[in-house]
């Protein structure tokens, strides 16, 4: 439901980006967005156009990376994806596992600008 | 259209993450322990809250900043416990977030406080996510939930220091579990302290205080060596 702020963090860390590798128009934008960051995709990329609209990244396209959510089971002693609502439970051997490798990503990764 | 990729890699919260430490810093320097509670809508957190500052303020100066969408309801509510509170009203914001509680500090004097509360958002989603410069996350969870609802939301009970199970005193009319509300929230977070609490009765609600008491001597203890 913080979409459309996190899109408004997108344009500024955009911006600065914009004034260090000086180019003045995005044509695309890349995102890797967690299963656990909170951020709905389809609610992004609807942010996504409000937000741009009338700035550098206008018109440009989102790509969004979507990534799982994954634990590190200590009992199998190797990186597991839990079933979808289970929490953090390991698949393989049901112990609890709090150890969260990845899916709170919510990064701003890469633009694509006109060369 | 030919183009070339530019690569930034950064964390789009990082403003937030940053202005987040910034308050860190300054509540090391006043030595004021901060509690930020999380909890779905309707959990207990002014009830429980209310009752904190009623029993907290007759030996610790304590206060409380208050999120809400819409209304100064809370903020009135917790007022009558005579401790300093402000409301935040967020409007379209589903949580708050570090900027929102800098501001409200700026234009609030209520001398120094020993513990500041935050009363977030009624939301187990976005909070979770918001880092408000705290030293202790407490997640609370009330008999009429759902055993499941860590499962549903283990960000908020995976970063949580404590759980707390409010309403306590309805659980056997509503069929609460406790087995299975426990057994959910360790499995997102097996080593966090658990408490089952009723602000209405009062059960448990003497532990909750003193495990508060013990981080604000410690808090106020880390000061004065750093003043030293």
């Amino acid at each position: 439901m913080h979409e459309l702020s996190v899109a408004l963090s997108m344009i500024e860390g955009i911006a600065d980006s914009a004034a260090r590798d000086g180019f003045e128009r995005v044509l695309a934008v890349h995102v890797r967005v967690g299963a656990l960051s909170g951020i709905a995709p389809e609610a992004l990329r609807f942010s996504w156009k409000l937000a741009s609209a009338g700035t550098l990244a206008e018109d440009s396209t989102l790509n969004i990376e979507d990534v799982p959510l994954v634990v590190f089971c200590e009992r199998c002693g190797s990186e597991r994806k839990p079933r979808p609502a289970s929490g953090l439970i390991c698949p393989e051997c049901a112990t609890a596992c709090p150890i969260i490798v990845r899916g709170r990503d919510l990064q701003l990764v890469a633009v694509e600008v006109p060369e | 259209m030919k183009y070339r990729v530019v690569s930034i890699e950064q964390n789009i919260l990082r403003k937030n993450d940053a202005l987040a430490q910034g308050l860190r810093a300054r509540f090391a320097a006043s030595g004021t322990l901060v509690v930020n509670l999380l909890s779905s809508p309707g959990s207990g957190k002014t009830t429980l809250l209310q009752e904190t500052l009623a029993r907290l303020s007759r030996r610790r100066r304590v206060g409380a900043l208050v999120g809400d969408q819409a209304t100064d309801n809370d903020a009135r509510r917790l007022a009558a416990s005579g401790a300093p509170v402000k409301q935040i009203t967020t409007a379209a914001e589903c949580r708050l977030d570090a900027d929102m509680i800098g501001r409200a500090l700026d234009g609030w004097e209520p001398g120094r406080l020993d513990a500041l509360f935050i009363e977030n958002v009624g939301n187990l989603i976005c909070p979770a996510e918001y880092d408000l410069g705290e030293d202790l996350r407490i997640v609370l969870f009330s008999v009429t939930e759902g055993e499941d609802k860590p499962l549903k939301y283990p960000l908020a009970f995976n970063t949580a220091q404590l759980a707390l199970i409010t309403k306590i005193d309805i659980a056997d009319a509503v069929g609460f579990d406790r087995d299975a509300a426990n057994a959910s929230i360790r499995h997102v977070n097996p080593g966090v302290s658990i408490l089952e609490t009723s602000a209405r009765t009062g059960a448990g609600m003497d532990e909750w205080i003193a495990f508060v008491e013990t981080l604000i001597d410690r808090k106020t203890a880390a000061r004065e060596v750093s003043v030293r």
